[in-house]
């Protein structure tokens, strides 16, 4: 019992582990929060899905089409609704992105209406047995996606020059400007990376939440787990999802039931009265 | 302001409110009311401090419960005392909220009151004993000196009361030894510090005078539909909150009355068309912050300052 709700914790953790990294990639290099980010997941599984269902592509094509839409989209965005507001105070950003979010959730009930639909599956869902843990291909394809994406971003950011530039504007946008990184450039690309990876988050959770528009609520999962393990920094988010993903399975499967809907917001509340920097995190010291 | 100019102005709303009641009944003039006590609530916070709360439907949620369970435990009991226990126990979970809040900063505090809406909500549910939990509970009559306050008429005078004697009270608060301080503490936390304002003090006070007036307007708010359940105290109300503060701009009571009632007649307008209505309240949010980001009360007094010369 106890390893099996571990390994299906993992696999949930793991989708918001994904939402997560989406969020302080945007949060690192602009330093605003995007409270939008599980919409854009939801967005991204419904463009995977029309793929799918309307012109029929596989599946696999179909879902690496949505995390492709899925940049697209927040290249709009930013290039919309948060490049014309890039001057204003972070806090103004961030309401901002309560509203997009609020607007992206009724434009896909839209489009596509509030019903829920199957969404098929990378994976198959038959179970396999491993000892006394019962898991399906798709908790472990899940796992195995997110784990590889989260390597090839890790890479991405060690290895190439567009991942150090990004690393660059992070750090100090003025001194990176100055040595030639097109900074405004950097906040695009940044934008469509987030997009792209809660893309691809949305598309591999809702085959288990089944589709619908109600899935941008993932975003808060993916908040509790950014502070868990420490706002702003990339390890913390994946360790918080996962983390976070198998806290909630162990509440859901040895308290009650209803608990586990309740478990990320208790977490938020807990880690922001005990330790606000959160696990992985540094403690936030401002200058006057 | 001259006082000719603020007569007008109440005036204006009378007649504005007169007209509301003729098109779309005495029922949304009163929900109207008790939205424009809530968003005058949460400017206080929003405005004073420039702290932002995704979760005063909690408050909200708190204020009702308290005035549906001691109209149901003490039915004899004056409305008066039933808004001071509805105001005061939202209150005192204010303080709660806001004592780990103060060693936030930002976006921290709206992920906490988040959290805490959402909480309430749930607790709501699981203390059915109390609450009925999903089936929600119906909410009587208030009593004024042993008249029970049954039509919407006899409410409307209530919620009235109520909702000027807050516009009054948050306005003299704004120009009041304490609202200098909020503003300084706004500006900047050092600089206030400096000369002796106390952080902690001031930031918890904004919470909870702000959760106050919203648990006082949950009370009314149970009083005008009088039946309550948790599905109404959602994430979206609070965010639609926060939209009317917004809309009229941070800062200014008039302008949270002004996004109140614009909101709240734009919902009756399009309560057919539930995504259309989201739509248009998220566009709102978004344009208003880029374009207007002092709300229309800037944009009004960008006008005025125009037409002066």
């Amino acid at each position: 019992m106890f390893w099996q709700l571990v390994v299906s914790g993992l696999a949930t953790g793991c989708i918001y582990a994904l939402v997560a990294l989406g969020l302080t990639l945007i949060y690192k290099a602009t330093e605003h929060v995007n409270f939008a980010q599980g919409e854009m997941a939801m967005v991204g599984a419904f463009l995977g899905y029309t793929l799918y269902t309307d012109l029929h592509l596989p599946v696999s094509m179909a879902v690496a089409g949505a995390v492709v839409l899925s940049g697209v989209v927040g290249l709009v965005i930013q290039f919309v609704v948060i490049r014309p507001a890039a001057d204003q105070p972070h806090f103004n950003v961030f309401i901002i992105t309560m509203g997009l979010s609020i607007v992206l959730r009724s434009l896909a009930g839209l489009v596509w209406s509030h019903d829920e639909f199957p969404f098929p599956g990378l994976f198959p869902v038959r179970p396999v047995t491993f000892g006394p843990v019962v898991v399906t291909p798709l908790n472990l394809g899940t796992i195995a996606v997110a784990v590889g994406i989260m390597a090839g971003l890790f890479a991405f950011f060690r290895y190439t020059r567009h991942g150090v530039a990004m690393r660059a504007v992070c750090e100090r946008p003025e001194a990176a400007q100055l040595m030639g990184v097109e900074v405004r450039r950097v906040f695009a690309a940044v934008w469509v990376l987030s997009a792209a990876v809660s893309g691809l988050a949305g598309a591999l959770i809702a085959p288990v939440l089944n589709l619908s528009t109600h899935m941008g609520a993932v975003v808060i999962p993916a908040f509790a787990a950014a502070i868990l393990g420490g706002w702003g920094s990339f390890p913390g988010a994946i360790a918080g999802g996962m983390a976070l993903g198998v806290i909630e399975n162990l509440a859901g499967g040895y308290l009650a039931g209803q608990i586990k809907n309740m478990v990320p917001f208790l977490v938020v509340l807990g880690v922001l009265v005990v330790r606000p920097q959160g696990f992985l995190g540094e403690k936030e010291i401002r200058k006057v | 302001m001259t006082w000719a100019w603020r007569v007008l102005l109440w005036a204006g709303g009378a007649a504005g409110l007169w007209w509301l009641k003729g098109t779309l009944g005495l029922f949304v003039v009163n929900l109207l009311l008790v939205y424009v006590v809530v968003a005058v609530g949460l400017n206080v916070l929003m405005g004073f401090t420039g702290q932002i709360s995704a979760g005063h439907a909690g408050f909200l949620a708190v204020g009702a419960y308290v005035a549906a369970l001691v109209g149901q435990h003490a039915p004899g009991l004056g409305v008066g005392w039933a808004l001071l226990a509805a105001g005061t126990v939202s209150a005192v979970l204010g303080v709660v909220i806001g004592l780990p809040a103060l060693r936030l900063a930002g976006f921290y505090i709206a992920m906490a009151t988040l959290a805490f809406g959402v909480v309430v909500s749930e607790a709501i549910l699981q203390l059915d004993a109390w609450t009925g939990g999903a089936d929600g509970m119906y909410v009587l009559a208030p009593t004024w000196f042993g008249v029970s306050l049954e039509t919407d008429e006899q409410k409307f005078w209530l919620v009235l009361a109520v909702a000027v004697l807050t516009v009054v009270t948050a306005s003299n608060l704004a120009r009041s030894k304490v609202g200098r301080a909020l503003t300084a503490l706004r500006e900047s936390g050092v600089a206030a510090e400096c000369v002796g304002i106390s952080t902690p003090f001031y930031r918890t006070l904004a919470f909870v005078v702000s959760a106050f007036y919203t648990g006082m307007a949950g009370a009314l708010f149970a009083y005008v539909v009088s039946y309550i359940s948790p599905d109404a105290f959602s994430i979206e109300l609070s965010i639609d909150f926060v939209a009317m503060v917004i809309l009229g701009g941070m800062g200014s009571i008039g302008g949270s009355i002004l996004g109140a009632a614009l909101l709240t007649v734009l919902d009756q307008y399009l309560a057919a068309f539930q995504d259309f209505r989201a739509l248009i309240f998220g566009l709102a949010v978004v344009v208003c912050m880029i374009a207007l980001p002092n709300g229309l009360q800037g944009l009004f007094r960008a006008a005025g300052a125009r037409l002066r010369g």
